[in-house]
């Protein structure tokens, strides 16, 4: 018998004690999925949806023939489960084992690569196996963690119950949800409410949870742990007795939503509409402090006016009159959040619009100032005073300019100079050392050489 | 004579110490060198050269012969036995001379070569790079990103053969060329490899980095617009083999499913200017639109590919990269786009793809680049075949997500064509939902209504340019038509009857005003040619067409008279499907007043 024959036999016993005695894990119990520990894991708890999940496997086809393992690979393979990331065996398959199982699974084509297949390791209609080679590989669940939102780790998501479905709120749907807050295990809230995604603000409703819907379907059920930026911030929020720099925690229904138009669903008229609806919208949270808010109201002017072709000329009027307020008072935003970059590329836009409008060379100037680009927030300001000579505040600011120019030469100055002199003793020390010096030198005369006589 | 002038520069040379050689020394030995080339004393050269003696001058001062021994080399024919003397010249200083300078000398050489001699040069210094590179101490990772950085700029001007007969002559040796480049860089990427094995914490990032510079370099170019397709008769397919090396070199160091599922961090410097970030990442987007081509569609790399991925996934990580490539116009490229689009759809089952896919940038604006290439590419069976890739990608998603795409696609594609083929589709998924059991909410009541709105009406009302949107406007009324005589009006399953005052409002009337219009217009039109013609035989050109800085002959009267006609038959043809639609109604709205 050949090695080819003797691992055929091997797949076909173990796929055959799979169907014989594998447990059905699929929902409609149609033995699509069979499974069977092997190991049982070393910790009770599961991963949950969405989850990032640590694995390692090995796969076979029905002859027997190996089609994947993750230890060719030499390092474990990693998928957010539940998501439709992987086949729909593993994301079954997965989410029942424990930290640490080993199981078989036995999968069948409507729950891996159907009837279509997967060029070209997979044929079509292929029932596959992830099982035991001799040294006892199969799929093994190394590690999970809860789901990172943004990737920055201001908020992290664990899904209780998966919601229906696959589409999501978005910035401007309105939402109904049950929430619950907790801070330190004291629950501070406990509510149903019904919001515009974007302006939970309104209900004391911190901006993670507005970030955290856009990510949630109908139904769906979770816990976020948000970090201070994505909750009630340094303020706090005295209202619930929840100091500043808290980390909070809510459990999350997404009951039901009505979605927003996408831009390209609404045409010219209802855009230049709404944006008049929004732009006060982001004006109230502005004074009201709140400017993360603020910025989504006015990021939605943008997203739908500034590709916008083919206008009229009098709704081109009125788009470029949103628009050149939509940049400015984003700008300022910025200059609130302290992002300047962004608010510099805020202003450049307004500019772009209207070269000489005073309120967008100010707010560059500003930006830029506190970015440390003296000379050109100064530029900044002159321009404001020849568009408006009585503007005050930009002349005391080119004053404020110049003491901050002298202030950091005279710094860079006293740096340098220490630098310098640093320079020049190392310099002295490699130039006893080596001699590599003189060599280049002498090359660089060669060449010289060489260039005349040819 | 010119071997007698080495002599006496060597035995002076000779007692020197080495820290005492001067740049006259230097400048003498390259001219009485160079001179011994030139006058065919390659053999004495030679001699000189391998004398044990002459060690430490070859060492310190040999490097200087490289640019008159490669003109020399390129002047003597394939069999001169003085080609061949300077062949093992350039071994030997390759052996003794200094690195650092030879290194230099070596790549000042590849960077003056220029046209056709590019390869030729590239190919004859590999070698003596190679030993040079491996031989350096220090910067040995900087130096050898230089030099295939060095290189692969000087490739990148040259044609990248194409046709089969192109490839097989390989006229300028780019095919070569190539892959013995890879040659050079094989010890580097064994050198990264065991270095990781020996241990994963000290992993020689800096020559990493550069073997993967160089990797994208190589699938932007040649890669991207060669053509990577088996070629019948072609044994050893030279772009093929260059990109198995190429993945091999990837895989081999770790980055290539990072680099494929865009876990790739931290690569290169982070760009403080966002002008550098993007360029890098358009650079960037080129390569690995190419790599992803290469996986799936030319299955390079299977091997070591996981194979646990859902399909939809796949096409899910794959639109940016189809984005890219239906972006470009040339064919090698646009080819490759449609080809991994096409080979993304297959694996996935009809109807099995999630509407919520569509809230994806890609899958709204990836269709609409199709469009492009449908309507505008000037190579038929381009445009052929992204229509048959739409149909594919229709076909995939779920009853929602073909109602959003539809109505996505209506607003965007600007072209009576598509917008008729697009018509038809939703004539075709409304027959599916009338003979089909199960429910379908999206193509019966009020959300087909809805969608009904925009198919059954005239952009611009009775002024619209029929002959223009004929296309558009046929397909709507067989709509209509299929509409009207599939379903009863007792039941109503698509709601049509109960909107049939907005659509004939909104169309139908339109339509009609419209009709009597252009055909007026077009009739008067022909009247008034023909009485020209009999008027005035000569100098009825209105104005001239020109296609490509080519003028068109201009169109005889007779020819005017012939589009005239066939669009007059256009609307005959409007006309009578209007009219069929218009009897239906009729018919039917009669028989329901009778029965009640």
């Amino acid at each position: 018998m050949t090695t080819d024959e003797a691992t055929k036999s091997e797949g076909e016993v173990q796929a055959a004690a799979l169907a014989e005695r594998g447990e059905d894990i699929t929902p409609s119990k149609d033995r699509g999925v069979l499974k069977i520990i092997k190991r049982p894991g070393s910790e009770d708890e599961s991963p949950m949806i969405g989850d990032k999940v640590y694995v390692h496997y090995k796969g076979k086809l029905a002859n027997g023939k190996k089609f994947d393992s993750s230890r060719d690979r030499n390092e474990p393979f990693i998928f957010s489960l539940g998501k439709g990331q992987v086949i729909k065996a593993w994301d079954i398959g997965v989410a029942t084992m424990k930290k640490g199982e080993i199981c078989y699974l036995l999968c069948k084509p409507e729950y891996a690569y159907g009837s279509a297949g997967s060029a070209p390791k997979i044929p079509s209609n292929a029932t596959l196996f992830f099982e035991a080679s001799n040294a006892g590989e199969l799929v093994e669940l190394l590690d999970f963690k809860g789901e990172d939102l943004f990737e920055d780790g201001g908020i992290i998501r664990r899904i209780k119950r998966k919601g229906e479905g696959y589409s999501n709120p978005n910035e401007g749907a309105t939402v109904e949800i049950h929430l619950e807050g907790f801070c330190g295990g004291r629950r501070f809230d406990c509510k149903d409410v019904k919001f515009v995604v974007g302006e939970g603000e309104d209900h004391d409703i911190p901006i993670g949870i507005d970030k955290a819907l856009e990510k949630m379907q109908r139904g769906e059920h979770c816990i976020l742990y948000l970090s201070p930026r994505y909750g009630f911030g340094e303020a706090g929020k005295p209202k619930f007795g929840v100091q500043g720099n808290a980390e909070l925690v809510y459990e999350v229904t997404l009951k039901s939503f009505e979605k927003a138009k996408e831009s390209w669903e609404m045409d010219t008229k209802e855009k230049l509409e709404q944006a008049a609806v929004v732009k006060e919208k982001g004006t109230m949270y502005f004074k009201e402090g709140k400017y993360l808010q603020a910025v989504i109201q006015y990021g939605k002017i943008v997203s739908w006016l500034e590709m916008e072709y083919g206008l009229s000329e009098k709704e081109s009027k009125a788009s470029d009159s949103f628009l050149l307020a939509a940049f400015l008072n984003l700008a300022m935003c910025y200059l609130k959040l302290r992002e300047y970059a962004k608010a510099v590329e805020c202003c450049d836009k307004a500019l772009g619009l209207d070269q000489d409008n005073e309120k967008g060379l100010y707010r560059r100037g500003e930006a830029r100032l506190l970015m440390n680009e003296f000379e050109l927030a100064k530029c900044d300001f002159q321009k404001v005073l020849e568009v408006n000579p009585q503007n005050k505040a930009a002349k005391s600011q080119i004053s404020v300019c110049q003491k901050k120019t002298k202030e950091h030469n005279e710094r860079d100055r006293r740096i340098y100079a220490n630098m310098f002199t640093k320079f020049a003793e190392r310099d002295a020390k490699e130039a006893a050392s080596k001699t590599g010096v003189e060599k280049t030198a002498e090359k660089a005369a060669c060449e010289k050489g060489s260039k005349t006589p040819g | 004579m010119a071997v007698d002038e080495l002599q006496a520069i060597i035995q002076r040379c000779q007692i020197l110490e080495e820290a005492d050689f001067k740049g006259e020394d230097f400048n003498l030995f390259q001219v009485a060198g160079q001179k011994c080339l030139e006058d065919g004393y390659a053999a004495q050269l030679l001699e000189v050269i391998e004398n044990e003696k002459n060690k430490v001058i070859i060492k310190n001062m040999g490097w200087n012969l490289i640019s008159p021994l490669v003109r020399c080399i390129f002047m003597y024919k394939q069999e001169d036995d003085k080609r061949e003397h300077c062949l093992r010249i350039l071994d030997q200083l390759a052996q003794l001379c200094n690195p650092k300078e030879l290194f230099l000398g070596l790549l000042e050489q590849i960077e003056q070569t220029s046209g056709e001699q590019v390869c030729q040069t590239v190919m004859l210094l590999l070698q003596p790079l190679q030993t040079v590179l491996l031989k350096l101490q220090n910067k040995k990772a900087y130096s050898v990103g230089l030099s295939l950085a060095m290189i692969m700029n000087q490739l990148t001007p040259l044609p990248v053969p194409y046709t089969k007969q192109q490839i097989q002559e390989d006229k300028l040796g780019l095919c070569q060329c190539c892959n013995a480049v890879v040659d050079f860089a094989k010890p580097f990427v064994n050198e990264v490899v065991k270095n990781t094995e020996k241990s994963s914490e000290y992993n020689d990032m800096e020559l990493k980095e550069e073997l993967i510079n160089f990797c994208m370099k190589s699938l932007k170019y040649p890669l991207l617009t060669a053509q990577l397709e088996q070629l019948e008769g072609i044994e050893e397919h030279p772009f093929r083999h260059f990109a198995t090396e190429i993945i091999d070199i990837l895989w081999n160091i770790g980055e290539l499913i990072p680099l494929v599922f865009g876990h790739h961090k931290g690569r290169g410097p982070h760009w403080e200017n966002q002008e550098f970030a993007d360029i890098e990442r358009k650079n960037s987007a080129d390569s690995l639109a190419c790599l992803a081509y290469l996986m799936y569609v030319q299955h390079f790399g299977a091997e070591c590919f996981p194979m646990v991925f859902s399909p939809s996934y796949l096409l899910l990580c794959n639109m940016p990269h189809i984005e890219v490539l239906l972006k470009r116009t040339e064919e090698s490229v646009l080819s490759k786009g449609l080809d991994l689009f096409e080979s993304c759809l297959l694996r996935i089952e009809d109807n099995s793809l999630l509407h919520h896919y569509l809230e994806f940038r890609d899958f709204i604006d990836v269709p609409q680049d199709l469009v492009k290439v449908m309507t505008l590419c000037p190579m038929e069976h381009m445009r052929k075949k992204s229509l048959n890739i739409l149909q594919l990608f229709i076909d995939k998603f779920d009853t929602e997500g073909k109602y959003t795409l539809f109505r996505c696609l209506l607003k965007t594609s600007n072209h009576a064509g598509v917008e008729g083929y697009i018509i038809k589709n939703i004539k075709d998924q409304i027959h599916i939902a009338l003979t089909k059991e199960y429910e379908n909410i999206w193509f019966t009541g009020h959300h087909l209504i809805s969608l009904l709105d925009l198919v059954l009406s005239l952009p611009e009302g009775a002024e619209t340019d029929l002959l223009q949107n004929s296309d558009r406007i046929m397909a709507s009324l067989n709509l209509l038509r299929y509409l009207v005589l599939k379903d009863c009006e007792g039941d109503s399953q698509t709601g049509v009857w109960t909107t049939l005052g907005k659509i004939e409002q909104n169309f139908l009337k339109p339509l009609r005003v419209g009709l009597n219009m252009s055909k007026a217009h077009y009739e008067a039109e022909i009247k008034n040619k023909k009485e020209n013609r009999k008027v005035a035989h000569s100098s009825n050109t209105v104005c001239s067409v020109t296609v490509s800085g080519e003028k068109m002959p201009a169109m005889t009267t007779g020819m005017q008279l012939q589009v005239l006609h066939s669009a007059l038959f256009t609307f005959d043809l409007i006309e009578s499907v209007l009219a069929r639609v218009e009897e239906l109604i009729e018919v039917k709205t009669k028989a329901v007043m009778d029965e009640n």
